[in-house]
């Protein structure tokens, strides 16, 4: 065949291919649209001039980012930067502990055998199958015996003392660390601590950035317990989660409804940026966990 | 006879599970209670006695302070509240007002909720300090044994050197369970004893008293009684959640694979940019994007509006579809169905889509590769091959899934509430909606109506559903122990 | 010497005696101790009144703790744990009897009402009596005062724009429908709830109360004191829902309803008096609430009368003080400095026959309202089955033209609401 004949055949496979591309990338950017309509729609809501909740529009009749300032200046129902602060603070608490405790038992149940660790493992399934709404006020009066109510360390304790059962996907990983590394160290010498902390831990920073990463994001999230052990009603000590789901009350949405929404988009802004950064890792992680399963 | 000295008898290696161990345990107490000598038998009373004897004093001293610590646990604080146990109080709360000092001055009133929750922290300790007992017993007969046949004994150094090497488990399970037995075991076995007591706002402490029923709230659920109560709620709720579950997380998870095949095709171009879009729709907080969704598709929201615009509303009116003026796309029972499995596709498909791909990086790209040479079109690889490796890799997190979307509170809650108002009577009659699951039906138990007892029921009831769904599923995916495959 | 020894006797007699008599005094120095819940908009108002209080008490001293705790959710606050909650909290009325049934309130009848001649000067009926009827009875629980009133109008009324509607066509619903159709707008109102809807049944001459073992009792599915028929009235509902210019409005969306310019006339609360301000402009007017047809006659619709109480936790230390404090908040001068910062209407007669407070517009409504309302004392059980109702009616499910479905649909609403309490 000539080469022209060729290069016909090459340019039209090319202009099909390119069709497709076309067509398959405007998919995404379609779903990806779809998607994202709801939270356009809050950053747009976020920007109206009218302080109470009114939904009859999607764009607001005025843009102004008023709001936005006076999300930011605290008066005695709105403490935004506080409630900020506050959360960030136990955000980052809770996931110290609860990073902890995951990888410790995730540890405890992969790499070693003990007598019992099968009857464990079933136990926490069993655990995790309550719904633990039911436990909520067995928590409260819990935390009330030991004063830790109307804490912020109650709220950590709550948050990060159950994560241990949550160790499934770090188990997953620890599962694919080669048993040969660890006869290694322990012919060097290491006891287990050691191969802890010196073998494993270090190949599992994908396992550690998700859990991290996960367990700092359930304090901005909760709303349910933080509101019932945050009741002293000094609202200084509030999360940001409790604190703009009191927005919503019936006397104070008509002023601080497009406050609420700028504080849902100020809020979604650093978990945005941690998911950003987690997703290099996150998909390293689960990869690795979830494959063995 | 003579020679090498023994090591110490074991049983022979049997399967793992609760049962051998418990029997092994309780083996080893009787053997270590009839071989053993003066001081063995004393470490019954005196937990300290066998180390003691072996000159382990740092370990008798230990264990000597935990024993104290639990006598006195048990005089100031037990012995207050488990003696009440049976009767759960009896002595009102009664006042008298001092005005002399302006102040208000109780009797010694019991708390039923407090007897409650302190008799099980005590039964719970009580039952570590027998372990703990019996493990004395059985280790001082083991230094017993070890010492008479000249093994070896550990100093105390070694007994810790111990714990950060065989026995690691231990030093690090200790944290994270007591975590979990204090924050997760003793309030779920409190709330199941609640289950059969009358706890209710009719019987709330500190003020008024609740006692012991025994099963009357479990025949009160599963219909005795009044016909328009919380029997004819309960097996339509559970109907619902059932549905819910299967479909919530099926959509989920093939939506999630199809949107992750989707970006990670080579056609695509800027795979991360589409990633990270999808995935700022769970930055929102749940709270904040599923209450925008609710005014969104509210019977006055906007996409109403825009529907009677189209003529979309008048369409389906005159089909005979709908009798009101606006679409009820979250406040009729058909409608609201649907629109909360679609809006739940919307909240979960990103994190699915995140897993699938994670997972789907690992398949194995020759198998792919020969598919496609011999001419397999994509629907053909996507059944043959990706989808067995994602089920065989991600089976068991289904069936996870499975049971965390029938306990899945945040988005029926903060789709419906204060929106759906249900038009059967009968259902109003029990306080439950028809888009209610479990949870949210035992959420406002709780919440509004502080009828703890009933709500405790229901959870044991969504537990048992759970625990025999698990069991299946579990039975069904995992054929033989996969854990040592790639280690 | 003798002399010497005496005086000396006397006077470590008298210097003792001194001592002790003093000793009281010395314990009324230690610290008062209170804490107080107060909505999220009061907090300014109430460190200035909490100031106040401290200054006619100079030789006491006192730790007040202000915390927010809104008045429409402080039960479920209180009632979770009775004994963290505040000494002092403010609640609207429609939460005393769950309150009381928890032990949660103090019975001011009881031997703390003594405190008042003491301290105030004016026995606990004295107080009261300077407050409105119906407030008072809000504050009751049985024979027993439970709370002290401190603000009203928390009822509903019908707000619509003057320059679409007269005022006259705004007395009668039939009326003010047509009205509203002919303006191109349309009237709101909450039917899915039995806050709202018992106004048709309580104006028709039916009740809604609740007996002494918690179980709450309504006669709706009979015929009425007045000779209504249950069917009479839910026939006059479905005739308004199903008018064009109807709008059945969600509970709690009626703010938004307002605010997007749907709606010329609501049947809303004083809460909602800024919105309406802003939606009608100049034609801002508010009145009592119209009549409705009812078995061809037209009725006036009722309403359950709202109130705002203050009252002291059962479990409070200091309950004296604690009384007194909440006495403090809802006196008179208390109550007047309430309107003027919030508007909201005093209970206290003196301070609402203040001028100030009859020309505002919503007020006055309300008051005109609440000669025809009724205290709300109705269980638990009382609130789904009629919300479901109400929804049943708006959404036309129920057919007005169909009496033997109304009828059976009344005898399940008033069995589930009647049911024991299980």
């Amino acid at each position: 065949m000539s080469t022209k004949k060729l290069d016909a055949i090459a340019r039209k496979s090319r202009a099909r291919r390119s069709t497709k591309i076309v067509l398959h990338n405007g998919l995404i950017a379609l779903l990806c649209f779809i998607w994202l309509i709801p939270i356009i729609w809050l950053v747009c809501t976020s920007f109206s001039a009218y302080p109470g909740k009114n939904t009859s529009t999607f764009f607001p009749k005025e843009w102004s980012a008023v709001h936005y300032a006076k999300l930011l200046t605290p008066d005695t129902v709105n403490q935004f930067p506080t409630w900020f602060l506050n959360t960030f603070r136990i955000a980052c608490w809770t996931c110290l502990v609860s990073t902890a405790f995951v990888l410790m038992v995730a540890y405890a149940m992969s790499v070693m055998r003990f007598r019992g660790r099968k009857s464990l493992m079933n136990f926490a399934v069993l655990l995790n199958l309550f719904p633990g709404m039911l436990a909520m006020i067995a928590v409260y009066f819990t935390l009330k015996t030991f004063g830790l109510t109307n804490s912020h360390i109650g709220l950590v304790m709550v948050y990060s003392a159950s994560s241990g059962l949550g160790y499934l996907i770090a188990k997953g990983f620890f599962d694919t660390v080669p048993r040969s590394l660890c006869e290694a160290a322990r012919l060097d010498g290491c006891n287990e601590a050691g191969i802890f902390l010196n073998i494993v831990l270090p190949t599992a920073k994908p396992i550690i950035v998700y859990t991290v990463i996960s367990s700092f994001l359930t304090p901005w999230m909760d709303f349910v317990y933080a509101k019932m052990i945050l009741n002293a009603g000094i609202s200084a000590n509030y999360t940001v989660a409790v604190g703009l789901y009191k927005m919503l009350e019936k006397s104070l949405i008509n002023t601080y409804f497009t406050q609420f929404c700028c504080g849902g988009v100020l809020v979604s802004i650093p978990i945005s940026i941690l998911f950003f950064i987690m997703q290099k890792f996150y998909v390293q992680g689960v990869t690795n966990g979830a494959v063995k399963g | 006879m003579g020679g090498k000295p023994q090591a110490y008898p074991r049983l022979r290696r049997r399967p793992d599970n609760i049962a051998t161990i418990l029997c092994q345990f309780f083996a080893d107490f009787g053997k270590a209670m009839a071989k053993g000598d003066l001081f063995v038998k004393l470490t019954l009373i005196w937990w300290g006695a066998g180390c003691l004897r072996r000159k382990q004093y740092a370990k008798a001293l230990i264990l000597t302070l935990l024993e104290a610590g639990v006598i006195w646990f048990t005089c100031g604080f037990a012995m207050a509240y488990v003696p009440k146990f049976a009767t759960l109080g009896t002595v009102q709360a009664q006042q008298v007002f001092n005005m002399q000092t302006m102040q208000s001055e109780w009797n010694d009133y019991d708390n039923s909720f407090m007897i409650l929750l302190f008799s099980l922290f005590s039964f719970v300790v009580w039952a570590a300090a027998l372990v703990l007992c019996m493990k004395s017993v059985i280790g001082a007969y083991r230094l017993q044994f070890d010492s008479q046949n000249g093994l070896h004994i550990n100093s105390f150094r070694e007994d810790l050197q111990e714990y950060l090497d065989q026995k690691f488990h231990i030093t690090l399970l200790s944290l994270p369970v007591l975590g979990i037995v204090i924050f997760t075991l003793i309030p779920i076995l409190l709330l199941i004893l609640v289950a059969f007591t009358n706890y209710d706002q009719q019987h709330m402490p500190p003020t008024n008293l609740f006692r012991w029923v025994g099963l009357t709230n479990f025949a009160t659920l599963f219909g005795g009684g009044i016909t328009s109560t919380f029997g004819y709620a309960f097996w339509r709720i559970l109907g619902w959640t059932l549905v819910w579950s299967f479909f919530a997380t099926l959509t989920n998870y093939f939506g999630g694979i199809l949107m992750s095949l989707l970006i990670n095709s080579k056609l695509t171009r800027g795979g991360k940019l589409w990633r990270t879009l999808l995935v700022v729709t769970i930055a929102v907080p749940q709270f904040v994007s599923l209450l925008l969704m609710r005014n969104f598709f509210a019977n006055t929201g906007i996409m109403n509006t825009l529907c009677e615009r189209i003529g979309l509303t008048a369409a389906l009116r005159s089909a005979g579809l709908i009798s009101t003026s606006y679409i009820p796309f979250l406040s009729a029972p058909g409608w609201a169905h649907v629109m909360i499995i679609l809006i739940n596709i919307w909240v979960g498909v990103p994190y699915q889509m995140l897993i699938a791909t994670g997972v789907l990086m690992n398949l194995p790209s020759d198998q792919l590769e020969s598919a496609r040479m011999d001419g397999a079109n994509p629907f053909q690889i996507f059944r043959a091959i990706t989808m067995p490796y994602m089920l065989q890799v991600t089976g068991p997190a289904l069936v996870t899934d499975f049971v965390k979307n029938f306990n899945n509170f945040n988005v029926i809650y903060l789709l419906t509430q204060g929106v759906y108002v249900t038009t059967n009577q009968l259902m109003a009659n029990s306080q439950a909606k028809e888009v209610d699951l479990l949870v949210t039906w035992l959420f406002t138990l709780t919440q509004d109506y502080y009828n703890y007892k009933m709500a405790s029921v229901i959870g044991i009831m969504v537990f048992v559903v759970c625990a025999v769904f698990t069991l299946i599923g579990f039975n069904f995916m995992l054929r033989g122990d996969k854990e040592g495959t790639y280690q | 010497m003798k002399k010497l020894i005496t005086l000396i006797l006397a006077a470590v007699m008298a210097l003792s005696l001194a001592a002790y008599g003093s000793a009281p005094a010395a314990a009324d120095q230690q610290t008062i101790s209170l804490t107080l819940w107060g909505a999220e908009e009061d907090q300014a108002l109430l460190a200035r009144l909490v100031e106040k209080f401290k200054a006619q008490y100079p030789d006491q001293t006192f730790d007040i703790q202000i915390g927010v705790e809104s008045e429409s959710t402080a039960k479920d606050t209180v009632l979770t744990d009775i004994e963290a909650a505040a000494d002092v909290y403010a609640f609207a009325n429609d939460q005393l009897n769950d309150l009381v049934a928890a032990g949660a309130l103090l019975n001011l009848s009881g031997d703390v009402s003594a405190v008042l001649p003491n301290f105030v000067g004016k026995t606990l009926d004295e107080i009261l009596a300077e407050n409105g009827e119906g407030s008072v009875t809000a504050c009751k629980s049985g024979e027993n005062v439970y709370a002290f009133p401190m603000s009203g109008g928390n009822n509903y009324f019908l707000y619509y724009d003057s320059s679409k509607i007269s005022a006259e066509q705004a007395q009668s619903f039939d009326t003010l429908l047509d009205a509203a159709k002919a303006a191109g707008g349309k009237v709101g109102m909450t039917y899915a709830s039995g806050w709202y809807n018992a106004s048709f049944f309580l104006g028709a001459g039916f009740v809604a109360d609740m007996k002494d073992d918690g179980t709450t009792y309504i006669d709706w599915n009979g015929t009425s004191a007045t000779g209504y028929t249950g069917v009479d009235v839910a026939k006059g509902m479905s005739d308004i829902a199903v008018h064009p210019a109807f709008l059945a409005v969600a509970d709690g969306d009626l703010s938004n309803q307002i605010a997007s310019g749907a709606v010329c006339a609501v049947i809303s609360g004083t809460w909602d008096a800024g919105a309406c301000q802003t939606a009608f402009g100049d034609g801002y007017a508010a009145t009592k609430l119209p009549t409705f047809t009812c078995g061809g006659d037209q009725v006036q619709m009722s309403c359950f009368s709202g109130f705002k109480l203050m009252g002291v936790n059962a479990y409070s230390k200091n309950s004296g003080w604690a009384v007194l404090l909440a006495q403090f908040l809802t006196n008179e001068e208390s109550q007047a400095a309430r309107f003027a910062e919030r508007q909201l209407a005093p209970t206290n007669l003196k301070a609402a026959a203040d001028d100030a407070v009859s020309s505002n517009i919503a007020i006055a409504a309300s008051a005109a309202q609440d000669v025809f309302g009724s205290v709300q004392n109705v269980g638990g059980k009382y609130w789904d089955p009629t919300a479901t109702f109400g929804q049943m009616v708006a959404t036309g499910e129920l057919n007005g033209k169909d009496d033997a479905a109304i009828q059976a649909a009344l005898d399940t609403l008033v069995e589930g609401v009647c049911a024991p309490v299980e």
